[in-house]
């Protein structure tokens, strides 16, 4: 009798410590909430749509996630440099943007692996007198970036006499910025500059072919959540297996098809 | 806690740091005399007995203290530009502190100049003064005595306001720490290294507040 309680016991305490060195997929499950930093920083990764709805690629990638996970899935919006800090404090537990895994950032966040591939591109107002990247190199030229960017540190790196202005916000500052004339070039994601520009009348800006980088894009988490890290890989292998990642990069990224819908 | 405050970075970034509190004195000390120089007129105008001056002035200062800073930084840098007006973002950042301090430093101006008794300005008239004598000789310089501190108070917040101004690109004190957050992830010691500087900023204002103070022969001011 008293051999059988101390067995009991033993298994309840066992099973105490168990749950305390629970994993974060544990707690999400308890939680049932999946809790993911995004920033609106615009098309076609971020965007509130038409009818207020958040949506875009990243968005609709983590709807996926908490769907397969089974739990419910909260949005925190934070501006980009605000993005990194939310999650290390705990406040999120992954975040979803167009990130790039920059070895800096490792330092900080651990990424999952690159699940598509983009770049910085460099675009300028259509019929302003900057008619290429060379055009853009000239001393005293006045090119816009977004704080934190990897378009922010290509444009250093491409642009030495250049004056680089860095605006904190989304990508459409950006465009702004270049179509208000408060600045000669624009330096970002190709993929967000296509995207965002689609909300200003057909041909206002200059895209350039040439590319200033190749950048692989990927989601982050804390190394504290290795669990979780494994799980995201997990998915993004199974995902791009079953062709549900491809389908949502052509209907946001690859094409203008969410424009119908949002 | 402070284990992973890393200082070395700081220093490395001080240059920086330095850079950004130069820009935010100088355009701090612009955008305070353009506010003085808006607060003058609109207070003058609003000691008018005249409604046709007295209208608009009123109305100006009622539209900016009943707006955020932040909406009317925007509306200068990206709502302007649309109407055809371009402006580099300095001049859009002092134009828009002038223009918000101006509404407030014109309500102290016309609380000051109110503050002095009537019985001055009838003595005035009785030693056979104009009204721009009784102004120069009597009530402004009175005046100037009672507003200098609430002034200074003005001055202190358009520092800290000049903040808002790193959303447009202007490379200040807080777009500084801003960046040693972003590129290096250390938003505790960029924030922190910036609250220093502007306590820094506060105290000098507070030691000028002080200064003037005895310079003017405040009451109590001097010991």
């Amino acid at each position: 009798m008293t051999i059988a309680k101390l067995f009991i016991a033993g298994l309840a305490l066992a099973g105490l410590t168990a749950a305390a060195s629970a994993g974060t997929l544990d707690e999400i499950t308890k939680r049932g909430e999946l809790r993911v930093a995004v920033q609106t920083q615009g098309p076609p990764f971020s965007l509130v749509g038409a009818a207020g709805e958040r949506t875009g690629s990243s968005v609709e990638l983590a709807e996926l996630m908490a769907k397969e996970m089974g739990v419910k899935i909260t949005f925190l919006d934070f501006d980009w440099d605000g993005l990194i800090p939310a999650l290390l404090s705990g406040k999120a537990d992954l975040l979803v943007a167009d990130m790039t895994p920059t070895l800096a950032r490792a330092m900080k966040v651990a990424f999952t692996k690159p699940y598509m591939y983009t770049g910085s591109t460099v675009f300028t107002k259509a019929d302003g007198k900057f008619k290429s990247t060379e055009d853009c190199k000239a001393k005293g030229t006045k090119i816009a970036v977004l704080l934190g960017a990897t378009g922010e540190k290509e444009a250093t790196k491409a642009f030495p006499d250049a004056d680089i202005k860095s605006y904190k916000g989304g990508g459409p500052l950006l465009l702004d910025a270049v179509n208000n004339g408060q600045a000669d070039c624009g330096v970002n994601d190709v993929s967000a500059v296509k995207g965002q520009s689609t909300a200003y009348p057909a041909g206002s800006f200059t895209i350039m072919p040439d590319m200033l980088s190749k950048e692989p894009l990927a989601f982050a988490t804390r190394y504290d959540e290795q669990d979780l890290l494994t799980w995201m890989n997990l998915f993004l292998d199974q995902v791009s297996l079953d062709g549900r990642l491809q389908k949502n990069l052509d209907y946001w990224v690859n094409s203008d098809d969410w424009k119908k819908d949002h | 806690m402070l284990e992973n405050f890393s200082f070395r970075t700081i220093v490395e970034y001080l240059p920086l740091f330095g850079q950004g509190l130069v820009t935010t004195v100088w355009l701090s000390v612009l955008a305070f005399a353009g506010a003085l120089a808006i607060g003058i007129v609109l207070a003058a105008m609003n000691l008018q007995r005249g409604r046709l001056f007295r209208m608009p002035a009123k109305a100006y200062i009622d539209a900016v203290r009943a707006t955020p800073l932040l909406a009317q930084l925007y509306f200068l840098y990206f709502g302007l530009p649309r109407l055809g007006i371009i402006l580099p973002e300095l001049v859009v950042g002092i134009l828009a502190l002038s223009l918000n301090s101006g509404a407030y430093v014109a309500e102290i101006i016309r609380a000051g100049i109110l503050s002095i008794p009537r019985g001055q300005v009838e003595a005035g008239v009785a030693s056979g003064m104009t009204y721009i004598q009784r102004m120069r000789l009597v009530i402004l310089p009175q005046a100037f005595k009672v507003t200098i501190p609430p002034l200074l108070g003005q001055a202190i917040v358009l520092v800290k306001d000049s903040a808002l101004l790193s959303l447009i690109a202007v490379a200040e004190l807080t777009r500084a720490g801003q960046l040693l957050a972003s590129d290096r992830f250390m938003p505790a010691e960029g924030f922190i290294t910036i609250a220093a500087f502007y306590l820094l900023l506060y105290y000098g204002l507070k030691g000028l507040a002080a200064l003037s103070g005895r310079w003017l022969g405040l009451a109590g001011a001097r010991t």
